[in-house]
C-alpha cells in the first residue's frame, strides 16, 4: 500500500507543503517568489482573487477586501462578504483556496491524500472543518495532526533522537502574529499534547513595532527636531510620515534579523536627501523586548504549574516560529527553565517537516479512481505576439465550449502572477515582460471548483530581441580580437536578423603593451559576415588604428577598454572607444557607403595564410581538394604581388578589388582547411579530456577536478562555435592540467632532469657548476630523493643561458585587443 | 551575491544626481559583469503599482484617487539565469504612494 507522503502546515499566518521521500522531507517552494511558505491571506482586487504575498500587501489600503486569520473562524457559521458581489465565503472556502495554492507548488502529479496540521486547541467541529477544506481542495483523504506533535516529530526525526522512557517536551511556538506553547508527552510509542496555552495577538510584528516606536522614533525626533513622530506616523494625517512608517517598519525588521547574528546593527534612513544612521545594540534590543518575552515565559510557567510539571521534568524545549531566531529568547528560556533549548532545525518550516515525516509513515486508505479526476478542457486557443517591444503583451484565450471558470497566468521566473480571474469562454490578459529577454508564461484554466482543467506552460514571448518594425541585419557584425595563441578570431557583436537600430557595449582588455611613440598600433577591426569564419573572409565595415603617438601615455597589457557599438537604421556604425586608465575617448562614425580597407592588414593576413598553405601535406586531403589548395596558394601569392604593385596608390580603387579577392580566397581557405582543422581540434580536445578524466579516476584530486570542470562546463557551446581559436585555447588549458597531473608523480622529475642533463654543456653559464649539479642529480635519483632532485632541476634552469620557452604562456596579441 | 548587489544599489542611490556622471561608467561596467554572471537587476522606481507584479513586495501607504506609483525602492529586483532558466532570487522592497 502506498504511503500518504504529503504534509501540509495550514497555518493562521503562513502555510507550507512538504513531501517525504528517500527518508527525508523536501519542502516545496512557491513558484511565485520561490519562498518556502505562503501567507494564509486571500484578497479580492480588480476582479482578481489574490492569494499569499500580494493579498497581504492589500491589508493596509483595502482591509475590507482582504481576508486573513480565517483559520480562527474554522467550524463557525461566520460568513465573509466577497467585495463587489453578492457572494459569501466561509473559512472552509478560504482554507480550500490556500490548500489549492499549496498543491500548485508541486509540479509532479498532485496528491489525493495528505496530512494537514491543526492547532492543539481545535475541537472536533474545527477539525472536521479542516478536513472539509482539504476535500474541497481535491485532497480526498485528509489525516489531521496537531501542530505541537508535528514539531516534535520534526525534531525527533531530523536528529534521530531515541526516546526510551516517557519524557515531557515543551513546544514553544512564537510566530509572526501568534504565540502558542504546548506540553507534549513523548515516548517511542506515543506523542500526546497534554495541555497548551497561547496568545493570539503576540508575535514578531509586535517586536518590529516596538523597535520602531521606542528605538528609531526617539533617535529620529532628535535628528529632525520633531515631536511625537510615532503618533504622526500612525494617525494617517501626514502622507509623507505614513510612507516613512512603512520604510521604518521594514528597517526595524531587518535590524531585528541582523541582531540575531550580530551584537549591533546600523539602521540607515534617507529623509529629504539626508542619510541618518541609527545604531541599535543587542543590549538595547534585549531590554526593549524583555516585557514581550516575559509574557511568553509567564504563559509557559502557567502551563507547567497547572499540569504539576516541574522545570526539571521538562526534557527539552523545542522552538517553532520565526521569532525564536532571537538569541535573547533562547537564553531566557534556558535560564528560566534550566533545560535544553533545541533550535537545531529551521523554526519556520518545522511543522511542515513534522507533517511530512508523519505522512511518510501512514498508508493511504483509499484509492482514487480515474473517473474522479477532472475532465481535461480541449480546444483551448491562446493568441499572443511572440516578439514584443512593449512592456506588456496581450494574451487572449478562447475556449471553444460554453465554458465558465477561472484562468491564471504566471511567469516561470516567479515575477508575475495574474491572480485567479473568472471568465466565460474568452479572456484577455496583459502580461508583464522582463526587458530584453525571453519570458516564459504558464497558463492555467480552472473549473468553477478551482480545479485545473487545462495547462500550457510554454508560452514564450521575446522582449526587445526582435522589433517587427525595423530592418533585419543581413549578416553577423563582429569584432576581430586576439586569442592567447598569437592568432585572432571573431566575436559576435550583433547577430544576423537582429533588428536595427542596435546598440551594445563590449568590455575588453588590451592584449599587448603599447609604449607611447613605439610605432605600435591598437587595431579595431569590425567586420560583417559570419562569426564562425576566419576574420579575413569577412567584409570590413569599420577599421580604426590608434597610433602609439596619439596615446596620452603608455598603454599597458591588461588595461580595460570599453567599446560601444551603435548601428542606426540606415546602417551607419558608430563606435565609441573609452580607455579609462589613460583617459582616452574616441568616437568614430563609419558610413556604410565607404569601404574600410587597410593594405598593411591585408598583407599580414595573406602572408600568414601563405605560410600555412606551404606547410600542409596534400596527402592528408581528399584528391579532389588538392588542385583547389594549389589554386588557393597561387591566388594568395598573386594578391601579395598586387599589393606590392599598388603601394602608394591612393587614387584608384585597386585595393578594393584586392580586398574582394582576398575575402573570396579566405572563404575558400575556410572551406578547405579551417573546417577540417576545427574537426581535428574537437577530436584532440575530446582525447585530451578523456585522458585527464581517466587520470582523475585513478588518482582523484579535488583541486584539479574543480579546474577541469570549469574548463569543460560550457563545452557544448564552444565545441559548436566553429571557432578554432576558442577550441585551441581550451585544449591548451586541458594540456596545462595534464601537465600538472604529470608532475604530481615524483618520478616525472627524473625525465625532466634528463631533459636538462642532455643539453650541451655550453648552454650553461657556468659549465663546471652545471656538471657538479648534474652529478648530484644522478645521486639523488639513485637515492630516490625527489625533494633534492626538484631543487637540482631549479638550479640547472637558472644556470641556462637561454631559458626554455613556457608553452603555456599567453602570447601577446597582434591587434592589441582581447 | 544578492546582498552585495543590494549594497551596490544602495551606494548608487546615495550618489547625488549632479555627481553621478563621474561614476556612471563604473556602475554600467559592474552591472554588465553581473549580467555576464547571470544576474539581472531591475529598479522599478516610478513604475505604476501592479498587484500582479509578484517580483515586488510593496508597502502601500494609502490609496486615494490618484494612480499608485512606486516612490521609493529599498531593494531592487534580482533575477538569476542558470542553464537558460531565469529565477527570481530577490523581490524588490518598495514604498508605494
Amino acid at each position: 500500500m502506498e504511503n500518504i507522503n504529503f504534509g501540509i502546515d495550514l497555518g493562521t499566518t503562513n502555510s507550507g507543503i512538504g513531501k517525504f521521500q528517500a527518508g527525508k522531507v523536501t519542502i516545496f517552494k512557491n513558484p511565485v517568489g520561490f519562498k518556502d511558505t505562503l501567507p494564509s491571506v486571500i484578497a479580492y482586487r480588480n476582479n482578481r482573487i489574490l492569494v499569499g504575498d500580494k493579498a497581504r500587501e492589500m491589508t493596509t489600503i483595502n482591509p475590507d477586501q482582504v481576508f486573513s486569520s480565517f483559520k480562527r473562524k474554522m467550524g463557525s457559521a461566520h460568513l465573509y462578504q466577497v467585495p463587489d458581489s453578492c457572494e459569501t465565503k466561509t473559512a472552509i472556502d478560504f482554507s480550500a483556496l490556500i490548500l489549492k495554492e499549496l498543491l500548485g507548488f508541486i509540479t509532479e502529479e498532485k496528491p489525493t491524500a495528505a496530512v494537514i496540521t491543526i492547532p492543539a486547541s481545535f475541537d472536533t467541529i474545527q477539525s472536521n472543518a479542516t478536513k472539509l477544506a482539504g476535500e474541497a481542495a481535491g485532497i480526498h483523504e485528509v489525516l489531521l495532526l496537531q501542530e505541537p506533535i508535528a514539531a516534535c516529530l520534526a525534531y525527533a526525526n531530523v536528529q534521530n533522537i531515541a526516546i526510551d522512557e516517557l519524557k515531557n517536551w515543551l513546544v514553544y511556538d512564537f510566530g509572526g502574529g501568534t504565540f502558542d506553547v504546548a506540553l507534549v508527552s513523548i515516548d517511542n510509542r506515543e506523542l500526546k499534547v497534554i495541555d497548551h496555552e497561547g496568545n493570539n495577538f503576540l508575535g514578531g510584528l509586535d517586536i518590529d513595532h516596538l523597535v520602531l516606536e521606542k528605538l528609531l522614533c526617539p533617535a529620529l525626533e532628535k535628528e529632525l527636531q520633531e515631536e511625537n513622530l510615532w503618533k504622526q506616523m500612525v494617525n494617517g494625517e501626514n502622507t509623507a510620515y505614513s510612507k516613512l512608517f512603512f520604510e521604518l517598519l521594514y528597517r526595524a525588521e531587518e535590524a531585528k534579523k541582523e541582531l540575531s547574528i550580530k551584537e549591533e546593527a546600523f539602521v540607515e534612513i534617507e529623509i529629504a536627501e539626508r542619510y541618518i544612521e541609527i545604531l541599535i545594540t543587542r543590549k538595547d534590543f534585549n531590554k526593549l523586548i524583555h516585557p514581550k518575552v516575559d509574557e511568553t515565559i509567564k504563559l509557559t510557567k502557567h502551563l507547567l504549574e497547572k499540569n504539576n510539571i516541574k522545570n526539571s521534568e521538562v526534557d527539552r524545549i523545542i522552538l517553532v516560529g520565526g521569532t525564536t531566531y532571537i538569541p535573547y529568547i533562547r537564553t531566557c528560556l534556558s535560564q528560566v527553565f534550566d533545560t535544553h533549548v533545541d533550535a537545531t532545525i529551521d523554526p519556520t518550516t518545522a511543522i511542515i517537516l513534522g507533517a511530512g515525516y508523519y505522512a511518510g509513515t501512514k498508508n493511504k486508505q483509499t484509492t482514487v479512481t480515474k473517473e474522479a479526476l477532472p475532465a481535461t478542457l480541449k480546444n483551448v486557443k491562446l493568441a499572443y505576439e511572440v516578439n514584443s517591444k512593449d512592456n506588456e503583451e496581450l494574451l487572449t484565450g478562447l475556449v471553444d465550449q460554453d465554458f465558465s471558470g477561472y484562468y491564471r497566468v504566471t511567469r516561470t521566473d516567479g515575477g508575475f502572477d495574474s491572480g485567479i480571474i473568472a471568465f466565460h469562454s474568452k479572456f484577455n490578459e496583459f502580461l508583464k515582460l522582463v526587458p530584453k529577454t525571453t519570458n516564459i508564461f504558464n497558463v492555467k484554466i480552472l473549473d468553477k471548483y478551482h480545479t485545473v482543467v487545462y495547462e500550457n506552460e510554454h508560452i514564450g514571448i521575446n522582449h526587445g530581441i526582435y522589433n517587427i518594425s525595423g530592418q533585419p541585419l543581413p549578416n553577423d557584425i563582429c569584432l576581430e580580437i586576439d586569442d592567447t595563441l598569437g592568432t585572432t578570431y571573431l566575436e559576435q557583436v550583433f547577430r544576423k536578423s537582429d533588428i536595427l537600430p542596435l546598440n551594445k557595449k563590449l568590455y575588453k582588455t588590451i592584449s599587448k603593451t603599447i609604449l607611447k611613440a613605439s610605432g605600435e598600433k591598437l587595431i579595431i577591426n569590425i567586420v560583417e559576415g559570419k562569426s564562425d569564419t576566419s576574420p579575413a573572409s569577412n567584409l570590413c565595415i569599420g577599421y580604426l588604428e590608434i597610433d602609439s603617438e596619439d596615446l596620452p601615455s603608455n598603454l599597458l597589457k591588461g588595461t580595460d577598454i570599453e567599446i560601444d557599438f551603435d548601428i542606426s537604421e540606415s546602417r551607419d556604425l558608430t563606435v565609441n572607444i573609452y580607455i579609462g586608465a589613460i583617459t582616452l575617448e574616441i568616437n568614430q562614425v563609419f558610413n556604410a557607403s565607404a569601404k574600410q580597407v587597410s593594405a598593411v592588414k591585408i598583407t599580414q593576413e595573406l602572408e600568414k595564410v601563405l605560410v600555412e598553405l606551404e606547410n600542409i601535406y596534400s596527402d592528408e586531403f581528399e584528391m579532389a581538394d588538392v588542385p583547389k589548395l594549389e589554386e588557393l596558394r597561387v591566388e594568395v601569392i598573386e594578391l601579395l604581388k598586387l599589393l606590392i604593385d599598388i603601394d602608394g596608390d591612393l587614387l584608384t580603387d585597386k585595393i578594393y578589388n584586392i580586398d574582394e579577392r582576398k575575402r573570396k580566397a579566405f572563404q575558400a581557405y575556410d572551406h578547405l582547411i579551417r573546417r577540417r582543422n576545427v574537426v581535428a581540434e574537437i577530436e584532440e580536445y575530446q582525447a585530451q579530456k578523456n585522458e585527464i578524466r581517466e587520470e582523475l579516476l585513478l588518482k582523484p584530486n579535488p583541486k584539479i577536478e574543480h579546474a577541469f570542470n570549469n574548463i569543460t562546463k560550457n563545452e557544448i557551446k564552444f565545441l559548436n562555435s566553429n571557432q578554432s581559436s576558442i577550441i585551441r585555447s581550451k585544449i591548451r588549458e586541458l594540456q596545462k592540467i595534464a601537465n600538472e597531473i604529470y608532475y604530481q608523480n615524483d618520478q616525472s622529475y627524473i625525465e625532466l632532469f634528463y631533459y636538462y642533463a642532455i643539453k650541451p654543456i655550453e648552454d650553461y653559464t657556468d659549465e663546471n657548476q652545471a656538471k657538479k649539479i648534474m652529478n648530484n642529480g644522478q645521486k639523488a635519483i639513485d637515492k630516490e630523493n625527489y625533494a633534492e632532485l626538484k631543487a637540482i632541476i631549479t638550479n640547472l634552469y637558472h644556470l641556462l643561458k637561454v631559458k626554455p620557452k613556457n608553452f603555456f604562456e599567453d602570447q601577446s596579441g597582434t591587434l592589441g585587443l582581447k | 551575491m544578492k546582498d552585495i548587489i543590494t549594497q551596490l544599489f544602495e551606494i548608487e542611490n546615495k550618489i547625488k544626481p549632479e555627481d553621478f556622471q563621474a561614476f556612471k561608467r563604473n556602475f554600467q561596467r559592474i552591472y554588465h559583469e553581473l549580467e555576464q554572471e547571470g544576474y539581472t537587476v531591475i529598479n522599478p522606481i516610478g513604475q505604476p503599482y501592479d498587484e500582479r507584479d509578484v517580483a515586488i513586495e510593496a508597502n502601500i501607504s494609502n490609496e486615494d484617487k490618484r494612480a499608485l506609483v512606486i516612490t521609493k525602492v529599498l531593494k531592487p529586483i534580482i533575477y538569476k539565469s542558470e542553464g537558460g532558466i531565469r529565477t527570481l532570487i530577490q523581490k524588490a522592497v518598495v514604498i508605494v504612494g
